[in-house]
């Protein structure tokens, strides 16, 4: 349940102190920021406009970068958190698209107080601070960062967002330089992404999303070079360059890498197979785990995930819940860590042309629905014009499916069908009007639906569809019985092109995204396989002798999003 | 008395349709609709506005309040509860599914705080005073004061963790098929249930007890020689009865609702769990259709009440 709406209150005593928070000798820390930060302020402030671009303080670039140089990131991390984090530098995970040249910016309160007095910083000002999360780690980093602002002489507000959530974030006006529609001035908040380019598409001008950045050409440039090709080392540049604007700029505030933990049982046989981001679709292989046996023999692998009152659609959140994991199949394999493909998954085959604009699809000869009916190119080729209409598709799939050619006439109705795609036999072609780069990560994530089971139904609804009560799927397990809010059970499918699983059931408990029921289940003997983020969680599993915890780098990345709009 | 009970029902339908109403005005008084639930904050920036749009006009959300309404009620008096905004699920079958959880679970739970209460209230009284009687009063006052999800959680611990006698949470399993085969999972979301109603029925049937015992009835029934266990039950008890049975009838309502917290705890499949995740996602039809049968129920409870107050107390006369 969502906490009680309600602030806290900058004449508020707040119980965390920064000097509670900082378990090392502060002027060591002090000394190393303040001789990074020296290190770096020239071309910091340099390569930024410094002043204010309209009414708005936070539209001065120096404000910006005092608030970030005021938040001890990495105490936070180490108490708050209890060092399940990663301090962020720059947007990205730390990995291949990782600029090296960023500045840290390092906790430093008296650069950051430098800043805010060049600026010209009212004091009397005091920033409205909104988050959606209402567990009480984040009401405790709430506390912090006020409590870190409040110590450069910037006072902050906080408030948890009910009602209308994604409104509220991300309303923006007609035009970049209008007055902001929404009252707040910073925002806590994540990007889960497939794609490294999901970080930064929000943020072209005119995009309506959190980030409340009205846009500038030099962002909107560097946003269409991290698109504009399929080649490693051109994204590459590409990703370097928009994180150096962004980490000039500060657009927003990186705060955090959030890791993932596989939550496994002392029962559970991976038999070898790979670890990868457990929150998105690759080939886990799970045809091949095994679980120790039970009092009858039987082996039953216990998870969370299960419908409260219907499965979930699996082109909104595409690997999560039991539905999505394990009755449905995509197109393609991703590799572990989303970062290409493994080779084809009920498509057998595929081929890209050097530019990138078309891709072949061939489907396996011996692929069934659950139903027993063969999965065919009809299926596949409905799925794709069904899912252009679904309200919540993920932006990912979303914007591969809106670069097919003759995408825009069919979703304006103006064609029958998408003139981009083709099928002859077993083999689907797709033709792209615009270069999409993760046109293969999104066919990875892409499970079709069989099309017989949708007849009539107008897309816009499809979540609406009897279907979802008992889905019918492609995937190694086929659902046997559910009691929806209490358990899901699934069997092993017999038809299954990788073979059939190992496993003789899969009971799943209901849960919602973050089980709060999880470590209690797990105590129990209740959870073979689980994921979490929650920190909480993790302390409470890794006391139990019995539950193993694999820590997974995923491209999760919490930040702190600045209204720069006109106020 | 009949007369009486066919006005109190006429009387219902409007109550009913006004209290309904109402609910239907406060949840549109909320921010947000259905659609802005289905996507979280971090999917909201990859949908397109026009798709969104598109789900508000098929779903009706984009008609006024009262448009809205009167499609829910005409939809109800055809017997109709509509389908859930979010899965479109038809809400009767979500109903059927969970209903009789909460039903079992609140019937279990009714039943035993009334028994375990009426005795242990009518020994409280009779022991008045006693070391019996401060006892039963401090088992009841820490029984009404702590809270549900506390006793759950220990229970949790102690019973199903620790001793591995009962289940975790969860209604059912897979291969059950009987009634006894779930028994395990009932027993401690049950029993946590009745704990905080038998520490309050014990506090009435104790208070109401003592109050009989003091009429002069009872007097006139030790006169004339009667054993005391009759004069107890016979007598004393069937006047203490009445308070208590309305402290039951009136807590019938709030059971159907579902405990929320039990549930929550539990992991138990019913109705209140369903209240709050409906709640939260603003999928009105659900909310609707819960909050009118707790309303029915309760003015259906009121009229029962009253009949059966009028049964245990012939003093008492309907419609005067």
């Amino acid at each position: 349940m969502r906490r009680k709406a309600g602030a806290v209150g900058v004449h508020e005593r707040s119980w965390i102190t920064i000097r509670e928070l900082n378990r090392e000798p502060i002027h060591m820390k002090k000394l190393l920021a303040l001789g990074m930060a020296l290190l770096m302020s020239t071309s910091a402030i340099g390569t930024a406009a410094a002043q204010a671009t309209n009414n708005n303080p936070l539209s001065d670039v120096r404000v910006r970068q005092a608030l970030a140089y005021a938040i001890d990131m990495q105490t936070i991390i180490d108490t708050i958190f209890d060092g399940n984090a990663i301090k962020a530098v720059g947007m990205l995970p730390n990995g291949p698209f990782k600029n090296p040249d960023l500045n840290p910016y390092d906790y430093d309160p008296d650069k950051a107080r430098e800043l805010l007095k060049e600026a010209g910083w009212d004091s009397n000002r005091t920033l409205e601070m909104v988050y959606y999360y209402d567990d009480q780690i984040t009401a405790n980093l709430m506390q912090a960062l006020q409590a870190y602002f409040a110590d450069v002489g910037v006072n902050m507000n906080a408030r948890l967002l009910t009602g209308d959530v994604a409104k509220t974030l991300g309303a923006i006006p007609p035009n970049p330089t209008d007055k902001s529609l929404v009252s707040w001035d910073l925002g806590y908040g994540a990007r889960a992404a497939i794609v490294m380019q999901e970080y930064y598409n929000d943020y072209a001008t005119g995009k309506a999303s959190s980030d409340q950045f009205p846009g500038t050409p030099e962002m909107d440039a560097a946003i269409a070079a991290t698109n504009a090709s399929t080649d490693p080392q051109k994204q590459k540049e590409a990703f370097f360059a928009i994180e150096k604007l962004m980490n000039d700029n500060v657009y927003t505030i990186p705060l955090y890498y959030q890791k993932l933990y596989t939550v496994e049982s002392d029962r559970l046989n991976r038999n070898g197979a790979p670890y990868g981001n457990e929150q998105f679709n690759y080939n886990w292989d799970i045809q091949n785990w095994t679980v120790e046996a039970d009092a009858s023999g039987k082996h039953v692998f216990y998870t969370n995930g299960a419908p409260v009152d219907y499965f979930e659609h699996p082109w909104a959140n595409l690997g999560l819940w039991v539905g999505n994991r394990f009755v449905f199949d995509r197109l393609l394999f991703a590799n572990p860590t989303m970062t290409g493909v493994a080779g084809g998954d009920l498509a057998e085959t595929y081929t890209i042309s050097d530019d990138g604009k078309t891709v072949t699809l061939t489907l396996r000869d011996n692929i069934k629905w659950h139903d027993g009916e063969p999965i065919t190119v009809d299926d596949v080729t409905w799925s794709f014009e069904a899912a252009l209409f679904v309200p919540n598709l993920h932006g990912v799939v979303g914007k591969t499916l809106n670069s097919l050619e003759g995408a825009a006439d069919y979703v304006a109705k103006k064609a029958e069908h998408i003139s981009g795609i083709s099928t002859e036999g077993n083999t689907i072609t797709l033709k792209f009007a615009t270069l999409d780069p993760n046109v293969l990560i999104s066919l990875s994530q892409f499970a079709p639906l069989p099309k017989k089971y949708f007849e009539g139904t107008d897309p816009t609804v499809l979540q609406q569809n009897a279907f979802w009560q008992k889905p019918v799927g492609s995937g190694p397990f086929k659902v046997d019985t559910v009691a929806f809010g209490d358990y899901a059970s699934l069997l092993p499918f017999d038809d299954y092109f990788l073979g059939k699983p190992k496993i003789d059931q899969v009971v799943a408990f209901a849960s919602a995204d973050g089980d709060v029921n999880m470590v209690k289940n797990a105590a129990a003997n209740r959870i073979d396989f689980a994921i979490t983020k929650v920190t909480s969680d993790v302390k409470a599993l890794e006391e139990m002798p019995h539950m193993k915890l694999t820590p997974m780098d995923i491209p999760y990345t919490r930040m702190m999003w600045i209204n720069t709009y006109d106020k | 008395m009949l007369a009486y009970v066919i006005r109190r029902v006429l009387i219902m339908i409007p109550m009913a349709v006004a209290i309904s109403f109402l609910v239907y005005v406060g949840l549109d008084a909320t921010p947000g609709d259905a659609v802005s639930f289905m996507l979280s904050p971090e999917q909201m920036s990859g949908a397109n506005p026009e798709r969104l749009e598109e789900l508000r006009e098929a779903l009706g959300l984009n008609q006024p309040l009262f448009v809205r309404y009167f499609i829910w009620l005409g939809g109800l008096l055809q017997g109709n509860f509509g389908y859930t905004l979010t899965g479109g699920v038809p809400i009767s079958d979500l109903l059927a599914r969970r209903l009789p959880a909460t039903l079992e679970l609140a019937a279990v739970a009714l039943v035993l705080s009334t028994v375990f209460g009426s005795i242990l209230g009518i020994i409280s009284a009779l022991r008045r005073g006693t070391a019996t009687d401060n006892t039963l009063t401090v088992v009841g006052m820490v029984g009404v004061s702590i809270p549900e999800f506390f006793f759950g959680l220990v229970a949790i611990t102690v019973f199903a963790l620790n001793l591995g006698w009962l289940p975790v949470g969860g209604r059912s399993m897979p291969q059950y098929v009987t009634f006894w085969d779930r028994l395990p999972h009932l027993v401690m979301p049950a029993l946590v249930l009745s704990i905080m109603m038998t520490a309050g029925v014990m506090r009435y049937a104790r208070a109401a007890m003592l109050d009989a015992l003091n009429k002069d009835f009872i007097k006139t029934a030790r006169s004339k020689g009667l054993p005391e266990w009759r004069v107890n039950l016979l007598h004393g008890f069937r006047v203490a009865l009445t308070p208590v049975v309305v402290l039951i009838g009136f807590r019938l309502p709030a059971l159907i609702g579902g405990s929320v917290i039990v549930e929550q705890v539990f992991q138990w499949p019913g109705v209140g769990s369903l209240f709050v995740l409906s709640v939260r996602n603003q999928d009105y039809p659900v909310v609707m259709a819960i909050a009118l049968i707790s309303v029915v129920t309760v003015l259906v409870v009121s009229v029962v009440i009253d009949v059966l107050t009028a049964i245990i107390d012939p003093r008492v006369r309907l419609g005067n």
